[in-house]
């Protein structure tokens, strides 16, 4: 073999030598004859004669070899010529496979990507995360508390290395220009658990860890570039984060990139002595995460039963025992690649058996095609057959021409998937987790060539066997009695294609049903007109809460001075803001039953006009005022159902926090139940809105409804807080509606996707029936002509078609049916309040492909109808 | 005298192992080492030599020829010499058991 491909790249070498050795050889061979009397000419013609040059040049070239190489060249070029000898077929061909391979080869490239590929650590199959869950308080995610990593590292033997991070904003910059960058605090080992250390200085230390010495700060790579220039001398070189200065101790590796987060630089993980206690293990909140790695050997399963373990030792004899006990409280241990994604790998993997579907009726109705195309050149295969053309030869004859095909369809598919990868990012690809990673590549790419060839090749088998089979001559001869196994096949090929078209309607309608759905749930607000955007307050400048409280009252006021703005309002966490911002809040005099659950509600800190700027609906007593001065709240009405079924929840009592201490709220109002992660958020755990006065967190949302489009307000809105504060950048501005429409995301691209996949479908199955039956009014025309000869009338021709494509439709919805059913069940995951069967999608699916089967129908049939019996007949 | 089937490649390993030879040398010298007596179809030689080459019984080098022009060289290998071994030994056991076929008398039988 290697002297084979040796002999190949040598190929024009061995041409020459081996002429040059053949010309000395008759040269000296004429020579010899001149000597012994012959005249020159006559000497060289009978040596040229005597040696058969060309003959002998090609024995040689086999004796070497290249027999092979040579013969491939010669049917390559052959092929080419028949491909663009029907140049419809040909591009029909292509297209089919271009457009079906490039699918599937753009969602593998972001499957690949996002699912497949392993994190780029050391083992990164090692990672995993641990996070809390209190399913029956309706909290099934909680993070992780800094008390629990304080408690855990190195105290579970099966991990090697275990950290904490918090996911964190801070405003980076002088006054003026400063701007709001995601960055990340993390523990002293957290670069050594991820297995990548700083390339310049060193990681983070033990002693940073407590708010007087943690201005430090670990740069990616990214930012050095682009913030610093690269400077070489950047370590100990200071800059201003928060209004404070930090000092530059280390730069990350170009490479590295920890999961999703497009962060800027680590942070040392600051806390508080008051923070590390036991009472403070369940504060999980949103998001601080552990990451640890698992010593080699160690399982996931042992990894678990010792967290188990270690949780109730810590947990035993404690008041809160029960409690967490009801709640079902539980630190769950799962690989953090495979947790990241888990949300978005049921869709994915959906979208990818929806392009696998494409790309089978996409080789149906190839097969048919080539099927076709074989038939009308069985007569030419026969007579060569007869004339002693070897059954290898047409077999290689078809296998040559078939893998050309399908690799230039493969080619093209690598462009049509480049294309996709960009099409799907502009779908949102590139906001899922991971996403930003998608990339089509040369592994892509080899997957797609790979992929053609086998097609190729699988496609050649049965129009191989059609061509060689010995009764070919036969069965094409003039009898005209087609062959029916061929028949059989084509017609079972269409079924197939009908069948599985049919499965993509289906799933691209139960999607779009599932989408509508979603879509006309309502939010809880009238979410038009309202225009919102984050601010955070830095604890180094806003540390008073008076200081936060005074800045939040004016900007409302001077908000809502603004012509166009109706009304505004801050609130902690603004609906679809992707945070969920659960905690406990006790109800006084509430004796739970036995068996009730903790309850974990929605809490929110409100100032100004919230509820009016959001539209929120009242439903009994009335909202915080603009300046709530009292320890009042408001409370939703899922949560005013729950604790006071009657009716009274005015003038009630609760607390915040999941014990009865501190000072207790009165409910003053009771407002419509809002969305909060998303319109498809099933649970109704019920939610307190407290005044700011009495929560002043740093995090907030400004919310302002305008009387003009929401948007045209934004560089206003940006001014005014520039104006209180030139250090604070107002930023993810974005109207109300586009956010709950930016959370519809992963159901409007599958959506969209399934609806475009069922186009092409549908597009093929046209195609694929209309080659099948105008083929067979083709083949019969003899038998027409001689029916019509004897007196049927066209009509009768006519309906003899529309019959065959009827059966053909029959059987294909019927197997279909089953193939939806099978489809909708695997789909239910992703589906909101959609049946697996729904009678409106199916219907819808089967008549839309009754259209497409009739309309590829009417021609053929209509051309049937109108053989001239003696045209027909006189043609053989 | 037409070469018995199968014999060329014994002849062009025994011609090419007493001395390197191009292409022409080798017919010439299996005509002078058979006493004049076999004739090599010209047309056979050079597919058999480049497969004899391909099978790596032989190798070739250009270098000048008598006169003076470039000429292709063949020499036997390791290879070639046990193949030539082999053959020889293979073909003097065929005569001699065809000879003595051919020997017998209606006595013997």
């Amino acid at each position: 073999m290697l002297q084979r491909v040796r002999a190949l790249l040598s190929r024009r070498r061995f041409e020459e030598n081996m002429s040059e050795e053949l010309r000395f050889h008759l040269q000296q061979y004429a020579e010899d004859l001149v000597r012994s009397g012959v005249p020159l000419a006559a000497a060289e013609r009978q040596a040229r004669l005597e040696l058969g040059l060309n003959t002998v040049k090609e024995e040689c070239r086999e004796a070497r070899g290249l027999y092979w190489f040579d013969e491939l060249a010669r049917q390559v070029r052959h092929a080419l010529r028949l491909l663009r000898k029907s140049p419809g077929f040909t591009a029909t061909a292509l297209a089919t496979l271009a457009i079906c391979l490039g699918a599937n080869l753009a969602i593998f490239a972001v499957i690949d990507s996002v699912l497949l590929r392993s994190l780029p650590f050391p083992a990164a199959e090692r990672l995993v995360t641990i996070y809390n869950t209190y399913p029956k308080a309706g909290v099934d995610r909680d993070g992780s508390s800094v008390t629990n990593y304080y408690e855990r590292r190195g105290q579970l033997p099966a991990f090697s290395s275990l950290s904490i991070y918090r996911e964190r904003e801070v405003i980076v910059g002088e006054p003026g220009s400063t701007e709001k960058v995601p960055i990340l605090a993390v523990s002293p080992e957290f670069f050594e658990t991820v297995g990548v250390l700083p390339v310049r200085g060193r990681a983070f230390r033990e002693e940073e860890t407590t708010f007087e010495t943690d201005q430090v700060a670990i740069l990616t790579h990214a930012c050095w570039q682009r913030r610093f220039n690269a400077d070489p001398e950047i370590l100990g070189r200071q800059f201003r984060v928060n209004a404070r200065k930090i000092t530059v101790v280390g730069v990350l590796p170009a490479d590295f990139r920890f999961l999703s987060s497009g962060v800027q630089f680590f942070a040392p993980f600051a806390s508080n002595p008051e923070e590390r206690t036991a009472r403070q293990r369940h504060s999980g909140g949103n998001r601080k995460y552990i990451v640890a790695r698992l010593k080699p050997g160690a399982t996931l399963s042992e990894a678990q039963a010792q967290i188990d373990s270690h949780n109730a030792a810590l947990e035993a004899g404690s008041p809160q025992a029960k409690m967490l006990a009801e709640a079902g409280f539980r630190s769950v241990a799962v690989g953090l690649h495979e947790d990241h994604v888990a949300t978005i790998r049921p869709t994915l993997w959906l979208l990818q058996a929806g392009v696998a579907v494409l790309l089978s009726i996409g080789i149906v109705n190839l097969a048919n095609l080539l099927l076709i195309r074989a038939n009308g050149r069985m007569k030419e295969m026969a007579v060569r057959q007869a004339l002693g053309a070897g059954r290898r030869q047409i077999v290689i004859e078809v296998l040559v021409e078939t893998t050309l095909l399908t690799l230039l369809g493969g080619l093209l598919g690598c462009a049509v998937g480049a294309g996709g990868v960009q099409l799907l990012a502009s779908l949102g690809a590139s906001q899922l987790p991971l996403g930003a990673q998608v990339v089509f590549d040369a592994r892509a790419a080899w997957v797609a060539l790979l992929a053609a060839l086998a097609l190729g090749v699988i496609l050649a088998w049965p129009v191989a066997w059609f061509s060689v089979r010995d009764n070919a001559l036969r069965g094409e001869s003039r009898g005209a009695t087609i062959s029916a196994a061929a028949q059989r096949l084509r017609h079972a090929l269409i079924v197939a294609e009908i069948a599985l078209a049919f499965v993509l309607l289906a799933s691209g309608g139960l999607l779009g049903l599932s989408l509508n759905r979603a879509m006309a749930v309502s939010p809880g607000f009238r979410p038009n007109h309202v225009l919102t955007g984050q601010i955070l307050l830095p604890w180094t400048s806003y540390a008073e809460p008076a200081i936060r409280y005074s800045f939040v009252d004016e900007l409302t006021r001077q908000v809502e001075a603004q012509p166009g703005v109706v009304a505004a309002g801050l609130v902690t966490n603004v609906p679809f803001s992707g945070h969920s911002g659960k905690s406990a809040a006790t109800v006084k005099g509430h004796v739970s039953h036995p068996g009730e659950s903790p309850r974990g509600s929605y809490s929110y800190a409100v100032a100004g006009n919230y509820f009016a700027a959001m539209g929120f609906v009242l439903h009994a007593g009335r909202f915080l005022a603009s300046d709530e001065r009292e320890r009042n709240c408001v409370v939703d009405a899922d949560f005013a159902q729950f604790y006071w079924p009657n009716g009274n929840a005015l003038g009630q009592q609760l607390y915040s926090g999941s014990d009865a201490t501190g000072q207790p709220y009165t409910v003053v109002g009771v407002v419509g139940p809002v969305k909060q992660a998303g319109l498809t958020d099933a649970v109704a755990q019920g939610a307190v809105y407290y005044p700011y006065r009495y929560r002043p967190e740093g995090e907030l949302y400004l919310v302002a409804r305008t009387a003009t489009p929401p948007e045209t307000l934004a560089r206003t809105l940006q001014k005014v807080v520039r104006g209180l504060d030139p250090d604070l950048p107002l930023t993810d501005i974005r109207s109300m509606e586009a956010r709950i429409d930016d959370s519809l995301l992963t159901r409007r691209s599958p959506a969209f996707l399934a609806g475009l996949f069922s186009a092409i479908a549908l597009l093929l199955t046209t195609i694929g029936t209309y080659g099948v039956l105008s083929y067979a009014v083709v083949q019969r025309r003899r038998e027409i002509a001689v029916r019509m000869a004897l007196g049927a009338r066209p009509n009768q021709i006519r309906s003899q078609y529309l019959a065959l494509a009827l059966r053909l439709l029959a059987a294909g919805l019927a197997l279909g049916l089953a193939g939806a059913w099978v489809s909708g069940q695997a789909m239910q995951a992703v589906l909101f309040q959609v049946p697996a069967l729904h009678p409106f999608v199916l219907g819808g699916a089967a008549g839309v492909l009754a259209l497409a089967c009739l309309a590829a129908c009417l021609l053929p049939s209509h051309r049937a109808a109108r053989t001239s019996p003696m045209e027909a007949l006189a043609e053989n | 005298m037409q070469i018995l089937p199968g014999t060329l490649d014994l002849l062009i390993l025994k011609a090419v192992s007493l001395k390197p030879l191009h292409g022409y040398g080798v017919l010439l010298r299996i005509k002078q080492i058979s006493g004049e007596a076999l004739d090599i179809p010209q047309g056979s030689l050079y597919p058999a030599l480049y497969r004899l080459e391909h099978q790596e019984l032989i190798t070739a080098e250009w270098a000048p020829s008598d006169n003076n022009r470039r000429a292709k060289f063949y020499t036997l290998t390791a290879a070639g010499r046990r193949r030539l071994k082999e053959e020889t030994a293979g073909w003097n056991r065929m005569s001699a058991a065809i000879e003595a076929a051919l020997r017998t008398t209606p006595e013997e039988v």
